[in-house]
């Protein structure tokens, strides 16, 4: 099977073409301007687009179309960026296909598997066209060895045909948090009653050595805390050793994002709340006498 | 007729408001109702058994098509103790006989369905709206109001259940009182048809409905009950809320206590629980009814306290279609002679004393209160009960008494007289 | 200014149930708007509101999706009409197909300056037909908007990356997808849910559309809930003194 690569993030083009050994022979990446070695380590061949000025990513996507055209390898893979997404439909759009997004799993055979239903259930499907695209996070394809061959080929800018304007560009201010390679997280959810309450969870996340994340109602309809900390099917999907989750439900859409972590604490008023299905310990207890008590105890 | 004016505004989409405006429409009214939850039936609550004579006479052969769960044909009511249970059960024929029949359902699909029919009818239904108040102009209602909007009609129809805000703003009633209400929390518990059946010793499609005294409401004025749905069985607690005051346990400790009971775990074993509710229950029956009649406004159903309350079981639902059925009737009367004021309208009040709801709830008018006057009954009984059929049938080794005379020992210790002035207290209230 | 919004009709998340053997169940499902789609109709809604013109609700899927509590709940959000595509032929279509359906009936409209989509459906939440839709129409399309501002024949679009924010000039029509905190989605009032009664709603059969013989480039090979990991599941009842003690006893151990 001949794999094609493409990234947002020359990070996830390594990592992606590294573990695309697991489903391919031949491991071809597209690379924007390739002027770097780093990516001919890890492919087969790298096809490089001479950078235009003042392009978006997204105007490469009838180049990238061309060369598919050109070269018809069976499978494509995206890291799964909002602008890989776009192009990626684009792309499927023009090959009569459609895209497996988001996988959680992709086999040999073609096999994908992602969430559906908001995380309730898993679906495994398979493309039947003879070009198969999906997007997939870097960790889901563990990575193997690198075996480049180092050839590097030019291949020429298609000009798009519709193009968009960009206007203004920024960078998004960086976070201070890094949930995901967290060792403990402390979840905060509808449970707490104001904004200023986050201040007590903080201090347990600091006597407990913890970051805190939230469920994505604290982040979107309440904005308590950034869009970036919010745990769950559309969110963050975290395994740290120890998820504590305080007044969160425990919805499948939050949980698939935690569920994978080793030791699962909840504390929730309500005995019918689902997160109790899937903890290890937990108080049915109003958080706001439990975490006072945690917070005098466990200094 | 404009857009915002309706001949009819119906607020609650519950049975009584239902069926109200099925009735309404069917005669060419225009008619709107208004219900608060995201669709009929998904906020309300009931034990579970319905008695069609009322929806009978409105949808003739309504079982045949209604999403009804199962025909009653097995009525069990049991004396319980914490450790113990004493059940007398009645099965026949006649309670399954056309007129007499009864049938468990679960409200959210029940309502739908009636919904349904009524929109069929022609009724424009409004979900997920709460009306907030009255248009009220000297004295006279003249429609609703719901968030920014008003709209208008000849007349208004509060079938808000048993808290009515509305009739309260109206000041047809005050707050409710401890005393005027119970409080019921209940559990649907997913089981197969199979398991219900072998269960309950049910034939397809019939079903039980089984009422308990005693320890379920923790001896207090209240008790269980438990019906077969198709699928799941609903099971639960009521209390009255001045007793629940006094009691050492809440009612949802009540409900968990009631299903780890020795003689009720077994029967949900490896059922799911899929929906847990409470809900209010008017109490004081033929004394609580409150002003329902006003210039251009009717009240009916919960909202009216069309309801008895028999302490372990509860009976609203057919005076709830009964109801509607004399409201309909009293604002047709009114729409022909275009005449929707309060002198007139008095016409729903007689259509009501003819009915079956006044006459039957004249008849229980001093049982609630018979009930709560003589705690024994969910407090003694059980216990004697239970002590009886101890004696009988628990073999010790000891040397068995004499059948009447141990039966005796039991009812002395509850004292002959109390016994008797309960028996005969019990009679005459009913 | 017409704007087109597409909204998918899925099985309301919350009532989905599993089997014991992991398979799910749809039986006590009712059809409802999908989540992020609401978002979608509030800004179609919006932009008519502040730019004059009208709004289209477009859907595809099987036969059930011709419901009608459902086309009344759109339709008291803002759309003036409906166009369905409603026929067991497009049960569980793929986005390819589901694109292609959309395309169909967008070009029975014909007249419209801008097409909406959600961010992604609430069952599959592909993220795709948007940009599918965009490329078979041959028209801009752009995905990840929080903000949009219509002026003389363009949108300015604010878009919001992982790690980037974006101001977008694009030409119209086009077909933008939205995320869900473009907006908050209104709740319909009285008086719109009764207006509802009264609009339009068109039903297509697939043929009708000309899509009677899409074939899916996809094929499912299971749905499977997820396995669930098992959890000691040692909760203690209570907020006393000693049930918060005791907790706090047993949760000391594994925060050492
Ligand atoms: C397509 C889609 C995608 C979604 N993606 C995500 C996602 O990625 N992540 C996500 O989190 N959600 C997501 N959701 C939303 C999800 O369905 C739930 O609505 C959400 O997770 C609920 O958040 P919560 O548990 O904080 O709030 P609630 O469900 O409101 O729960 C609050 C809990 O707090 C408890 N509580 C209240 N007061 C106290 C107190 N004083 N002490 C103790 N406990 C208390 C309550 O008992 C309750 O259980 C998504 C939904 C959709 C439709
Ligand atoms: C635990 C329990 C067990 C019971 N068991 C039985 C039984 O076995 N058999 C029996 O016959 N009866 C039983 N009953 C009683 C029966 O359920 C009620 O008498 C019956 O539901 C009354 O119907 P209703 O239409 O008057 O009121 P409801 O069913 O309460 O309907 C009122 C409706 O009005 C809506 N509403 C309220 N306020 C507003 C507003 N401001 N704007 C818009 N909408 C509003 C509500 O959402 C609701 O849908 C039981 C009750 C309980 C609580
Ligand atoms: N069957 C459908 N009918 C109408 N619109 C749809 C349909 N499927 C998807 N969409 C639109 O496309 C968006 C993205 O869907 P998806 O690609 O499935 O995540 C949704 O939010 C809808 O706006």
């Amino acid at each position: 099977m001949k794999v094609f690569v493409f990234a947002e993030n020359q990070k996830a083009l390594l990592e992606l073409c590294c573990g695309a050994r697991q489903i391919g022979e031949r491991i071809e990446a597209i690379v924007i301007n390739s002027q770097d070695d780093k990516d001919t380590e890890v492919a087969d061949k790298v096809w490089s687009i001479p950078q235009q000025d003042n392009a978006m990513l997204e105007d490469y996507t009838e180049t990238i179309a061309a060369l598919l055209e050109r070269e018809k390898p069976d499978l494509l893979i995206f890291e799964p960026t909002k602008r890989c997404k776009l192009i990626a439909g684009r792309l499927a759009a023009m090959a009569g296909t459609s895209v497996m997004t988001d996988l959680i799993e992709l086999t040999k055979e073609g096999e994908g598997s992602h969430l559906v239903y908001g995380g309730a259930a898993i679906r495994k499907e398979k493309l039947n066209t003879s070009l198969a695209i999906a997007t997939i996070g870097p960790g889901v394809l563990q990575g193997s060895k690198e075996t480049g061959k180092g050839e590097i080929e030019l291949f020429p800018f298609v000009e798009p045909i519709r193009k968009i304007k960009v206007l203004n560009k920024e960078q998004k201010p960086k976070l201070s948090v890094n949930l995901p390679s967290a060792k403990r997280v402390i979840g905060v959810g509808r449970g707490i009653a104001k904004e200023e309450d986050l201040g007590m969870i903080r201090q347990l996340a600091d006597v407990i050595n913890a970051e805190v994340g939230c469920s994505r109602p604290i982040a979107e309809a309440e904005r308590w805390m950034p869009k970036e900390t919010y745990i769950g099917v559309s969110g963050l999907m975290l395994a740290p050793e120890v998820y504590m989750a305080i007044g969160i439900s425990g919805q499948v859409q939050h949980t698939v994002g935690m569920n994978r972590s080793k030791v699962v604490i909840a504390i929730n008023k309500d005995k019918n709340a689902p997160i109790f299905g899937q903890a290890d310990y937990g108080i049915v207890g109003d958080l706001y006498k439990v975490v006072p008590a945690l917070l005098d105890q466990l200094k | 007729m404009s857009d915002d004016r309706f001949d009819a505004i119906i607020v609650g989409g519950g049975i009584a408001g239902t069926v109200t405006a099925y009735l309404l429409a069917k005669e060419g009214l225009e008619v709107m109702l208004v219900e608060r939850g995201n669709y009929a039936g998904s906020k309300n609550v009931t034990g579970g058994r319905i008695y069609s004579h009322s929806l009978e006479k409105i949808m003739p052969g309504f079982a045949q098509e209604a999403p009804v769960e199962r025909k009653i044909t097995r009525e069990k009511i049991s004396l319980m103790t914490e450790e113990s249970n004493v059940t007398v059960e009645f099965s026949s024929t006649r309670l399954g006989e056309q007129g007499s029949d009864s049938y468990s359902v679960l409200r959210g699909v029940f309502d739908q369905w009636l919904a349904s029919k009524a929109e069929d009818a022609g009724v424009q239904m409004v979900t997920g709206i709460r009306v907030d108040d009255l248009i009220v102009r000297e004295g006279k209602v003249c429609g609703v109001i719901a968030g920014e909007d008003e709209l208008e009609a000849n007349v208004t129809i509060l079938a808000d259940g048993v808290n009515s805000l509305l009739a309260q703003k109206l000041g047809y009633r005050g707050e409710l009182a401890p005393h005027q209400v119970a409080v019921g929390v209940k559990e649907i518990i997913e089981l197969s048809a199979e398991v219900i059946d072998n269960r309950f010793n049910c034939r397809e499609g019939e079903g039980t409905s089984w009422l308990f005294a005693g320890i379920p409401s923790a001896g207090k004025v209240g008790g269980g009950f438990l019906y077969t749905n198709k699928t799941s069985i609903s099971l639960g607690v009521v209390s009255t809320l001045s007793e629940l005051i006094k009691a050492n346990k809440t009612l949802p400790q009540m409900l968990e206590d009631f299903k780890s009971h020795p003689s009720i775990e077994p029967l949900l074993k490896g059922g799911k629980m899929m929906e847990y509710s409470g809900h209010l229950v008017p109490e004081g029956g033929f004394h609580m009814v409150p002003k329902i009649i006003g210039d251009g406004v009717l009240v009916v159903g919960d909202a009216a306290g069309f309801c008895i309350n028999l302490g372990y079981a509860v009976r609203g639902m057919d005076f709830a279609v009964g109801s509607a059925e004399c409201a309909a009737k009293a604002v047709l009367k009114a729409n022909k002679a275009q005449d929707f004021s309060a002198g007139f309208l008095q016409c729903y009040q007689s259509f009501l004393d003819e009915s079956f709801v006044m006459k039957d709830l004249k008849h229980y008018r001093n049982f609630p209160h018979f009930l709560e006057e003589t705690p024994r009954i969910f407090n003694g009984y059980p216990g004697m009960a239970a002590d009886i059929m101890t004696d009988l049938f628990v073999v010790t080794g000891n040397p068995p008494q004499p059948m009447m005379k141990m039966m005796m020992k039991h009812v002395k210790n509850m004292g002959m007289l109390n016994i008797a002035k309960d028996g005969w207290k019990g009679v005459r209230s009913l | 200014m017409n704007i087109i919004t597409c909204f998918k009709v899925v099985p309301e998340e919350q009532d989905i149930t599993v089997k014991p053997n992991r398979d799910i169940s749809f039986e006590k499902a009712p059809m409802t708007i999908s989540a992020y789609d609401l978002n979608c109709i509030e800004a179609g809604t919006q932009l008519a509101e502040a730019n004059g013109g009208n709004v289209i609700g477009i859907s595809v899927g099987a036969k059930k999706i011709d419901d009608s509590k459902l086309k009344k709940n759109v339709l008291s959000r803002g759309p003036e009409s409906i166009f369905m595509v409603a026929d067991d032929k497009l049960e569980n279509i793929d986005t390819y197909q589901t694109a292609n359906a959309l395309k169909a009936v967008a070009e029975k409209i014909k007249d419209y300056d801008l097409i909406l989509c959600g961010e992604g459906s609430a069952d599959l939440y592909a993220q795709q037909v948007g940009p599918q839709l965009g490329q078979l129409l041959s028209l801009p399309a752009i995905n990840s908007v929080s903000k949009i501002t219509l002026a003389d024949g363009k949108a300015i679009v604010e878009r919001t990356l992982e790690n980037e924010l974006e101001t977008l000039e694009i030409s119209l029509p086009a077909v933008i997808s939205v995320t869900s905190d473009i907006n908050l989605p209104r709740i319909p009032s009285m008086k719109q849910i009764l207006a509802a009664g009264k609009k339009s709603a068109t039903i297509w059969s697939a043929e009708d559309a000309g899509i009677g013989n899409l074939s899916a480039t996809l094929g499912v090979i299971e749905t499977k809930a997820p396995e669930q990991m098992d959890r000691k599941k040692d909760i203690v009842q209570g907020d006393s003194e000693e049930a918060i003690k005791s907790f706090i006893t047993k949760i000391q151990e594994v925060l050492k």
